[in-house]
């Protein structure tokens, strides 16, 4: 396997947990959270921080997951409570974010070097890059784990139940407000993971890395929702897993596309292509079906 | 027992458009009483129930269920005591959960929703058996998507699943109007089994004048957001198709 594809694999597994809060946030509540792009810099960046002062990962990460559920919060609150709609609500974090996230850096790039990163814990295997995706594996399955139960849960059909018919929970006795709350932070928790793995993979934070992002992970629950189609996977355990293969997809598209030459600053645009084929694709083949 | 003092429901007050919906209803429903409510369009009946349900605010008045004073408690507060089958059968269930994870939810209604798998084996049997007594077949297909069921099997699903846990009131708006005969009639047998065996109190809203006969110990007739007539059983027994359709006229 070319380098290409080994680090698309490992970026696919680092991102895996946006894609799975963009599943929640999504496919499970309906609403499209673009505070993405903000709370997975916000990982990233108390991730760095924080290890840049030598803290420990056991408190680093649950510090960088409480942040981006603040951040998810936040937008649940402003979308629930204010009745502000969902995107708008998402933006208005996402554009906070940048500021505060400058405010937590100190500048716009913290490099980490010379500092212990959670890709250091484990060697397994006297390849580094295998290590590494040892404990991506590791994490993603754990948190693919976490994510299963929990939505399998009574509090979890509560969730699911919010998001498919709104009109049927409150009948049921279930406070809609507060349930999406919970759940955008959730979603915005997962977020941060990729911010706090991805830092660590490149090594750096950086104020930039969020924008886009959460296209990727629309992509990735987009390929997973089409594959659901293809395979009628009805059950909540293969619609997670397809949204992290769905992640694999996507990093792989990227990198075949860097792989046969094409510009690096064309990647933004590739994906935004991909996307939108992603989309579009079932649509235009139903209508030639209907011809 | 539901208890309504005074209750009024303007819409768009103030504005060019304002609706009187409701004009100062005062009612008591005993407990374990059928009432049945009928009325031509915008006559009020429907702004009763979703007030009584919580969907939105009176203008004015109280409203009260066992003695405890609802008239500014949120709808899914009120879930501890009211169960409610909506006019359309999409409303009462979540189409991508699963009959199991519907049934699941509603046992829960007055309870919180934990973080524990509640669908275990002997609740697959307790739901398994309820579903048995519709006789339609859906006792084999607990894990199928609510959505992939019609509209009367959902509909019947949906009555169910308004008593699987205690529930005081059951409210019914117009439940069989998208159904066809066969399905229509056996969710009004089986509401009326559920106010018989359990002792639920069930009001029920319905455009059809021969259900309104048939079923229920109370009938009221709503006429421009006030209660035109409030028929009891006894006068009830001895109404007519015919007078009745000559109330709306």
């Amino acid at each position: 396997m070319s380098q290409f594809y080994l680090t698309a694999l490992q970026l696919a597994l680092c991102l895996g947990p946006m894609a799975m809060g963009i599943f929640i946030s999504m496919k499970v509540f309906n609403i499209p959270d673009i505070t993405t792009d903000g709370s997975y810099t916000l990982g990233a960046a108390i991730t760095a921080i924080l290890i840049s002062n030598n803290l420990p990962l056991y408190i680093v990460l649950p510090i960088s997951m409480l942040s981006g559920a603040i951040a998810g919060t936040c937008t649940g609150f402003i979308h629930t409570k204010l009745k502000i709609d969902a995107l708008l609500s998402g933006i208005l974090i996402m554009t906070a974010l940048y500021s505060i996230n400058l405010l937590v850096m100190g500048r716009s790039n913290i490099p980490l070097i010379n500092t212990l990163s959670i890709f250091d814990v484990i060697s397994f295997f006297e390849n580094a890059q295998l290590n590494q995706l040892l404990i991506a594996v590791l994490i993603v399955s754990i948190l693919i784990y976490f994510i299963i139960y929990l939505l399998k849960t009574d509090f979890g059909l509560a969730m699911r139940a919010t998001g498919n018919n709104p009109i049927m929970t409150k009948a049921l006795g279930i406070n809609n407000d507060r349930i999406k709350i919970i759940g955008l932070a959730l979603a915005n928790a997962l977020t941060a993971v990729s911010g706090f793995l991805v830092a660590q993979y490149q090594g750096f934070a950086d104020i930039n890395m969020g924008i886009g992002v959460v296209i990727t992970g629309l992509g990735s629950v987009l390929i997973a929702d089409t594959l659901k189609k293809w395979f009628d996977i009805k059950k909540i355990n293969g619609q997670i897993i397809l949204v992290v293969f769905g992640c694999f997809v996507f990093q792989f598209v990227l990198a075949f596309t860097l792989s046969i030459g094409i510009d690096p600053n064309m990647l933004k645009m590739v994906t935004a292509v991909f996307v939108l084929l992603i989309v579009a694709l079932p649509k235009i083949s139903q209508r030639l079906v209907k011809k | 027992m539901i208890r309504i003092e005074n209750v009024s429901k303007v819409f768009n007050a103030g504005n060019v458009d304002e609706v009187s919906a409701l004009k100062n209803v005062t009612l008591q429903i005993e407990a374990g009483s059928f009432v049945v409510i009928v009325g031509s369009n915008g006559s009020g009946k429907s702004t009763l129930l979703n007030l009584i349900l919580g969907s939105f605010f009176s203008s004015s008045g109280k409203i009260f269920i066992n003695e405890n004073n609802i008239t500014q408690l949120p709808g899914h507060e009120r879930s501890k005591w009211i169960s409610m089958v909506f006019q359309n059968p999409a409303n009462g269930t979540a189409p991508d959960l699963s009959i199991l994870e519907n049934f699941r939810l509603a046992a829960l209604r007055s309870s919180n929703k934990t973080m524990k798998i509640g669908i275990d084996n002997d609740f697959v049997e307790l739901v398994r058996e309820k579903i048995k007594k519709l006789d339609m077949g859906l006792e084999d297909k607990l894990n199928q998507p609510m959505g992939s069921l019609s509209g009367g099997q959902r509909q019947a699903l949906t009555l169910l699943m308004g008593v699987m846990d205690k529930t005081d009131v059951l409210l019914m708006d117009e439940p069989t109007a998208a159904l066809d005969p066969k399905s229509a009639q056996k969710i009004m047998e089986l509401a009326k089994e559920i106010n018989a065996s359990l002792g639920i109190t069930v009001v029920l809203i319905t455009h059809s004048l021969k259900d309104a006969l048939q079923y229920g110990d109370r009938l009221l007739m709503f006429k421009s957001g006030v209660i035109a007539k409030d028929i009891n059983e006894a006068e009830k027994q001895k109404l007519t198709l015919n007078e009745m359709y000559e109330w709306f006229l």
